[in-house]
């Protein structure tokens, strides 16, 4: 039934090119998957942890510049580069995330903040390996991962791709999350204290989603990169975090596609509203305050309820049905009795 | 008299200049049921802190069926079987029910996790909530799930801060006769600070009364309740 879904997702996201045909809309709509699947990235550490980063960027942009490198200067093939560049945003990730995720509340973000703003003054001021303020041409070959390069550069198959890779993400993150591992960072994520009391240990699973969130957020950046050919300082801007927060914000984190919902509806504003004022930026920090006060759970948290009704019926018969059964293996003892013998 | 199962040695807790448990001795039997009562500020909550590891001591020595746990992190110690309920209801407010007992079950290493994480919630009447987010449920109810996930997994050392607090008298009383229960079908050994006396007293094999983080008394409820000192500093007329 799962997977059914998906197929349907995957389906309605080929047929959509077909259906649209406006290159202008194409081309908003690759982009807005693209920073959909950034806005995963930063949401799924809201999500699992509570943590909000203000430093993605560095991940996001950061994919674009060591692909980049590692296909100049060391002349790996595309696929190469782009497979180990995700390994080592996994390890630095990883790494970063047994530091950063102690830090709690406010003082994480603006941790993550000094990190991102450092890496994005780094590339800046280095123009001799990253092309300082000019930034980087990417020069990709005829293909990668054995398509033409030009599906990439096209919006209507750029979009094709793009939705698929942020299917599969969100296919893999909706398994894991389900595991026992995704009820720990949940738990972590309430009531840390609680968590370590009932025997969890609390840095790793954050610092693991850590880097899964900075390996997505990575991968949003590639495929950026991939579709424009360039990389500059600005995709490391703490702006670009903030965006990808905002989306995240609107969209809700309750629901995994909530980020994603988020980011076509910020391109959409951005694209419509931006069209009939300068001043679009200021409507939609106003539609986020709206969000924010009235809506906590953001889009998805007004959509899912209607969504999961039936899920949660189901759900509801399965545990019904365990309880029963546990009743039957194990008949309950008389175990309450209403009074106490209070020794005079 | 067996070796004592658990055991607290010249604990001295500081908050700075003040000196909040000024060595404090606490030796518990296996299946044991302490009371540890005292006026308001007494370290009680202080105590139980510093022995499960979410406060460092400044001094002393705790040990659990003879190892020293004194510096041991807070996971080590559930894994060694000590487990505590909070004075303010510590719950994982968004996650179901029956999801976090079960999780807590599991990683106390129940033999069957499920099972074991059904049966606490339905003695401690919960079993029609095992699929509510724990925040949706009322006050009393949070209190016992706070409880239920201190008493999954068989802990051998229960440290219990006023799990009566917001509790029903009747839950109370239930709640009293599982801690029996416990302690003599299964051995485990309960630390219980509370404040109603009648509890304290009905269930105690012994009580040991703090006052400005010092002890003032100890023996059993009989002989606590009969002492000049106790009544004059915390029981008044209440025994």
């Amino acid at each position: 039934m799962v997977h059914f879904k998906y197929l349907l997702w995957l389906a309605a996201g080929v047929l959509l090119p077909q259906l649209l045909g406006s290159a202008t809309l194409m081309s908003l709509l690759t982009q807005a998957v693209i920073y959909a699947l950034f806005a995963l990235g930063v949401g799924i550490l809201l999500r699992q942890c509570g943590l909000v980063s203000f430093g993605h960027a560095a991940f996001f942009g950061g994919a674009g510049y060591l692909v980049a490198l590692l296909m100049r200067d060391l002349e790996l093939a595309a696929g190469g580069a782009i497979l180990l560049t995700l390994l080592a945003l996994a390890l630095v990730g990883f790494l970063l995330g047994l530091v950063v995720s102690r830090i709690p509340g406010i003082a994480f973000g603006m941790l993550t903040l000094a990190i991102g703003q450092t890496v994005y003054l780094s590339a800046l001021k280095s123009r001799g390996l990253l092309g300082g303020a000019d930034g980087l041409n990417i020069h990709w070959p005829a293909g990668i991962f054995g398509l033409d390069v030009k599906l990439f550069y096209d919006p209507a198959s750029m979009f094709v791709i793009s939705w698929v890779v942020m299917l599969v993400v969100i296919y893999l993150l909706d398994r894991l999350f389900r595991t026992r591992f995704g009820s720990i960072t949940c738990a972590i994520r309430d009531n840390e204290e609680r968590a370590r009391f009932i025997g969890l240990h609390v840095t790793l699973p954050k610092a693991t989603v850590y880097a899964i969130s900075a390996v997505v957020s990575g991968l949003a950046g590639i495929l950026s990169a991939i579709y424009t050919g360039f990389i500059s300082p600005e995709t490391l801007h703490w702006s670009v975090s903030g965006m990808a927060l905002i989306m995240t914000i609107l969209g809700g984190v309750r629901a995994l596609w909530g980020p994603i919902l988020g980011a076509i509806f910020y391109f959409f504003v951005k694209e419509y509203v931006g069209e009939l004022t300068d001043y679009w930026m200021a409507m939609l920090g106003a539609v986020v305050i709206v969000i924010v006060v009235f809506a906590p759970n953001g889009i998805s948290g007004l959509i899912e309820p209607l969504l999961s009704r039936k899920q949660e019926l189901s759900r509801k018969q399965e545990l019904s049905r365990k309880k029963e059964l546990s009743r039957k293996q194990k008949p309950r003892q008389s175990v309450i009795v209403n009074r106490v013998e209070v020794r005079s | 008299m067996s070796q004592p199962f658990f055991t607290v040695k010249d604990l001295v807790v500081d908050y700075g200049g003040v000196r909040a448990i000024g060595g404090v001795q606490l030796e518990l039997q296996k299946g044991e049921i302490r009371g540890l009562i005292g006026p308001n500020g007494a370290g009680k909550s202080t105590f139980i802190d510093a022995v499960t590891g979410r406060r460092i001591p400044t001094a002393g020595q705790v040990t659990l069926g003879g190892e020293d746990i004194t510096r041991l992190p807070v996971v080590a110690r559930r894994m060694r079987g000590l487990s505590r309920s909070f004075q303010r209801t510590s719950i994982f407010a968004e996650m179901p029910v029956l999801e976090q007992v079960f999780l807590a079950s599991h990683q106390a290493q129940a033999r069957d996790p499920e099972a074991d994480a059904l049966a606490i919630l339905d003695e401690l009447d919960l079993a029609q909530y095992v699929d509510w987010r724990a925040g949706e449920l009322g006050y009393g109810q949070q209190r016992r799930l706070d409880l239920a996930l201190a008493l999954v997994g068989s802990p051998s050392v229960l440290l219990l801060d006023e799990p009566m607090a917001g509790l029903t008298v009747t839950e109370s009383r239930e709640l009293a006769d599982h801690l029996t229960r416990l302690a003599r079908e299964r051995a485990v050994t309960v630390l219980l600070v509370e404040h109603d006396m009648e509890i304290v007293f009905g269930i105690s094999d012994a009580v040991t009364v703090l006052e400005l983080g010092r002890l003032l008394a100890e023996g059993t409820p009989d002989q606590v309740r009969a002492n000049p000192k106790v009544r004059e500093a915390y029981l008044g007329s209440a025994a």
